[in-house]
């Protein structure tokens, strides 16, 4: 699931390197509690420095709720919280302990050279 | 952003897509803050997503239900532009047609007139719309869109058939 996106970079990155699977970011974002949009952007970009774009964002939102990972709450005034599923809990933590494999892996192989 | 453009933006979605997201979608548009390179950026993400969801639209979940909305019959799809447009251009190809032959009988005529050159461009151009037709729905909504090709393949051949059958 890819979509287009922009991102923000830092000023010791030179602007490869960012975490960039929007579904997935969705779900991280969400594992820390509900949030509407604008609150998923900001906690996004904190957590890997990515912003998503508001196309982005509603990309994988869509996809992320017909796929049943992740259920609208009431709206506030004009904006609507979403929070993960236990489906979604459960990709979520898949796919990161597959990401945390990997992670370790090349670190290790990094240290080894 | 301001509410205008940010309205506008949205207008680029499917009416579907429109339906359940709209109105979230524009209060995040226009919570979007930033001087103009940001909000360029915004626009050109808006409508690299909006161009998505048209092409390879994701289903979207009825608020609240559960279930998927769609086109649920054959008339609701037979709505949608790439489904009508080819529908259109071979009944309009027919009455240009019919139009020529009750003014100047079935004479073929040596040289292509002005008939047959909006003939050929009504069914020739309908060709690549009914690709995107195919290609967009077959996936989706399989026996529906087989039943709306069926009848833009048929439209198609009411006006094909008499081109051959009286050599024009």
């Amino acid at each position: 699931m890819s979509s287009t996106r922009y991102v923000v970079n830092r000023e010791d990155d030179p602007g490869i390197g960012h975490y960039s699977d929007p579904p997935l970011l969705v779900l991280a974002s969400l594992a820390g509690g509900p949030k509407h949009g604008h609150a998923m952007i900001e906690d996004i970009r904190a957590l890997c420095g990515t912003r998503l774009g508001p196309g982005t964002l509603y990309g994988a939102i869509a996809r992320l709720e017909q796929q049943g990972w992740i259920e609208p709450l009431a709206p506030e005034e004009r904006r609507r919280p979403y929070r993960i599923t236990a489906e979604g809990a459960a990709f979520l933590r898949a796919k990161l302990t597959t990401l945390q494999q990997v992670s370790k892996a090349g670190l290790g192989r990094l240290e080894a050279q | 952003m301001k509410p205008r453009l940010a309205h506008l933006l949205l207008q680029l979605y499917p009416r579907a897509w429109r339906e359940r997201y709209g109105e979230e979608f524009e209060a995040l548009l226009q919570a979007e803050r930033g001087g103009m390179r940001n909000e360029l950026g915004a626009v050109l993400n808006v409508a690299g997503a909006a161009l998505k969801e048209r092409f390879s639209p994701a289903p979207v979940v009825a608020r609240g239900l559960g279930t998927v909305a769609g086109p649920t019959s054959v008339l609701a799809l037979a709505r949608m532009p790439s489904a009508f447009l080819p529908l259109a251009m071979s009944l309009t190809a027919s009455a240009v047609l019919a139009g020529h032959l009750l003014l100047f009988g079935i004479a073929r005529e040596a040289d292509e007139g002005a008939t047959a050159h909006i003939w050929q461009i009504l069914m020739g151009g309908q060709i690549p719309i009914l690709a995107v037709f195919a290609i967009k729905w077959l996936r989706r909504e399989p026996k529906l869109a087989a039943k709306v090709l069926l009848l833009q393949v048929g439209a198609a051949l009411i006006s094909v058939t008499p081109v051959f059958l009286l050599n024009l």
